[in-house]
């Protein structure tokens, strides 16, 4: 490991990635199987596959309080307290609040992973691609900027990432959720299965599928080369996989980059910000805090690449302030940081079904139905802009009547019967982003490495409202006509955060005086500086985001070294 | 006699060790239990242990003294309640103490089964601070023991390690139950 007596030499690299969650460990396997010697900067601590997963084979019994959080805890970190992976089981993954504050101007729940692997050894691991439906939607419905690509310029790159990642799914034939490339399909439940044949009967343009997922459901050799097996669906995913089931940088991108013997791997690595030269007109390296000595090093390359998740992102390209670029480095336009969006995760609904007595699901299963978006595809047809996916979940659960003491009580919990089918929906609303909606660096107040603290301004708006009434009015209705019954609909009124799918601030475009990437998610006005993770995202559409990341990322860095190649960059 | 730094600091520490201890040691037996935010001695314990054996006693096999669940149910109060809720709970079992004497005339520790179940039988249908007292810890008793290694192993399997998931399959074909 370099430390800042060594030299310059030393501390100079082919290319550097920020960041090792889903989209830096891609560019840091792509790199590095194309030979360039590649440093990735960590801010958190190392996390090997394996042996770094402490609670990986803990049975529930072992859980000091059953995998509920200590109130003494949440009461110090009441944003991360509110995700739904934040338990005993996985806790050590998710960043305190008190760890690394920021402004909330509007409430905003961020959740962070601070370790190698980020996010991506916790991730929610659904993968479904963009079509053009969702890359055209800004420039036929009149907001954010025109997307610089469309379906056809990623596709290739979508099937490439996936099928190193190994996506379990179903070729549906749904126009605007592309197909990919699938290893089978887990089962749907009965009553998934019911509700898929009553929507296709009774609903034009609507569609129950099978819930598309990083999951080795049939493992290829090129699984088997990365060391990952067959997934045995134990539903623990967030605590870190011993088989390698799901994807994560920790067991597929990152393990496969060191095998090249081109990988530096810099853990505890904090980036203050991106070095602007002048007088090449490009960015020369990055000035990284150590965290455990708090000293400043420089690190060089010719190629840089920020993957440090969308918010660190916007961080760190707006502390990155020269000369040139007094506002943040390729800041030109003055959009950075701002028309940042989210999905809106608030609406929940769940009923029962009172056939299929005699059927019931054994095991478990990593993933869910999903209903892709059905609202303004085609054209725009309600009060709204865009729409909604939502997912569908059913099944049974053992119960009892817990009523009275002693041998009939525990007669009753020693004979539980199977419950009623229970259904469930939760909805993934496409947010627009907007010029206000947008985050900036405090002009006092400095974090414990020197970078000023950032304020996020994000919030819900008009369009997010009708949305929510409208996934309500919809499921209702569904639900209704499929005979489900106690249906019950509820908004969390939870803050934008929590669906952990916070994107844009760099966004990509045509122009650059309103955006800051080009269609090869280079920086306009820096080329050598690509960003691949969520900030460069124009809109949010519905799919769940990283697989288009991850895509995106592969294909950026095919760009960067055909680009090195020809000098261009 | 030259004393060191760190004998000196060892008198210090026994001798307020033993003046922390001294007032519980007048009344009771402390906890068993390290608890950070409940007044609990281990005479309440002692109450507890009994009454999540009557909740769910046990018969050819075990129930909640086995589990240890007054433990599990301390260990959630103490940690995962907020003060509030904390507080209530405390108060309600210094009224279902109270309360047992008042039925019975005597601690609940030395009812006979017919009193310790007349009494639980009315508090199933009541709501003040004695019936809140028993419900909480009723429902943790029932965690406790459904959470359990005995409970995850012989009653209702719980599988690290499923290997399969049938979405479909006839309830008559299942050979055990497994979570």
């Amino acid at each position: 490991m370099a430390n800042i007596n060594t030299s310059a030499k030393d501390r100079t690299f082919d290319a550097i990635v920020i960041g090792s969650g889903i989209s830096g460990g891609w560019a840091a396997k792509e790199f590095t199987e194309k030979g360039l010697k590649t440093l990735v900067l960590e801010r958190g601590r190392d996390v090997k596959h394996l042996k770094d997963y402490p609670t990986t084979n803990m049975y529930p019994w072992e859980f000091p309080h059953r995998g509920q959080i200590p109130e003494a805890i949440k009461a110090e970190n009441p944003s991360i307290s509110r995700c739904y992976a934040f338990k005993e089981d996985a806790m050590h993954f998710f960043v305190k609040d008190k760890e690394h504050p920021y402004i909330q101007d509007k409430p905003f729940d961020l959740i962070r992973g601070y370790q190698v692997g980020g996010k991506s050894l916790m991730w929610a691991r659904q993968t479904q691609r963009w079509s053009n439906f969702d890359f055209e939607g800004p420039a036929r419905d009149g907001f954010a900027v025109d997307w610089p690509i469309r379906y056809e310029d990623i596709a290739p790159w979508y099937s490439y990432v996936e099928k190193f990642v190994g996506i379990s799914g179903n070729k549906d034939g749904i126009p605007n959720l592309p197909d990919g490339e699938f290893l089978p399909a887990m089962d749907l439940t009965r009553v998934e299965t019911y509700f898929k044949d009553f929507v296709a009967a009774n609903y034009k343009d609507r569609h129950v599928i099978y819930g598309r997922c990083a999951h080795l459901s049939e493992p290829q050799p090129i699984h088997i080369e990365q060391g990952r097996v067959k997934c045995q669906k134990r539903n623990l995913c967030q605590r870190g996989c011993p088989f390698g089931g799901y994807f994560s940088s920790n067991s597929s991108t990152l393990p496969w980059a060191e095998k090249t013997g081109n990988l530096t791997m810099r853990p505890f690595s904090v980036v203050h910000s991106i070095i602007y030269d002048e007088k090449k007109g490009k960015a020369t390296g990055v000035r990284v805090v150590d965290t455990n000595t708090k000293e400043m090093t420089e690190y060089y390359a010719n190629v840089i690449f920020v993957n440090a998740a969308a918010v660190n992102t916007n961080l760190i390209l707006l502390n990155s302030v020269s000369n040139r670029f007094p506002q943040g480095l390729g800041n030109d336009s003055g959009v950075l940081g701002k028309y940042f969006a989210f999905h809106n995760y608030r609406g929940h609904i769940s009923a029962q079904y009172d056939g299929f007595k005699d059927i019931t699901t054994d095991g478990r299963r990593p993933t869910s139905a999903y209903l892709p978006r059905f609202r303004n595809v085609q054209k725009q047809e309600t009060d709204f802009l865009r729409g909604y996916a939502a997912g569908f979940d059913g099944g049974r659960r053992l119960t009892s009547d817990n009523s009275g003491f002693g041998v009939g009580l525990k007669d009753k919990l020693s004979n539980e019967e199977l419950g009623p089918w229970y259904v469930g929906s939760h909805m993934m609303g496409e947010t627009i982003p907007k010029e206000e909606s947008q985050l900036t660096l405090d002009k006092t107040s400095k974090d414990e490495w020197g970078i000023p603290t950032l304020h996020i301004n994000v919030g819900y708006d008009d369009n997010d409202e009708k949305m929510l009434k409208d996934f309500f009015e919809q499921m209702t209705e569904m639900y209704t006509k499929a005979g489900f019954t106690n249906i019950q609909t509820s908004d969390s009124h939870q803050a934008p955060g929590l669906d952990i799918h916070e994107m844009g601030g760099v966004r990509m475009g045509h122009d650059p005086k309103t955006s800051m990437l080009n269609k090869w998610n280079q920086l306009h006005a820096c080329t050598n500086v690509y960003v691949t993770d969520g900030a460069c995202m124009t809109s949010t559409s519905t799919q769940n985001p990283s697989l288009t990341y991850m895509a995106l990322t592969a294909r950026a860095v095919d760009h960067a070294v055909s680009s090195l190649k020809k000098g261009d960059i | 006699m030259q004393v060191s730094r760190r004998t000196a600091l060892k008198q210090v520490l026994m001798v307020s060790a033993g003046i922390a201890l001294l007032p519980s040691c007048l009344h009771t037996t402390p906890a068993t239990l390290k608890l950070k935010n409940l007044d609990v001695n281990g005479d309440d314990e002692k109450m507890l242990e009994e009454l999540t054996a009557t909740i769910i006693p046990t018969t050819k096999t075990p129930g909640a003294r086995e589990v240890k669940a007054q433990q599990f149910a301390l260990t959630m109060i103490d940690d995962c309640f907020n003060k509030e809720a904390q507080q209530k709970w405390m108060t309600g079992m210094k009224e279902f103490e109270a309360l047992c004497k008042k039925q019975t005339g005597h601690s609940f520790v030395n009812s006979t089964p017919a009193e310790r179940e007349s009494l639980l039988q009315s508090l199933e249908k009541e709501e003040g601070p004695a019936a809140h007292f028993y419900k909480v810890t009723k429902r943790l008793t029932i965690q406790a023991y459904t959470n359990s290694e005995y409970y995850l192993t012989k009653v209702e399997e719980y599988e690290l390690v499923p290997a399969r998931f049938h979405g479909s399959i006839p309830v008559k074909d299942l050979t055990k139950k497994t979570l």
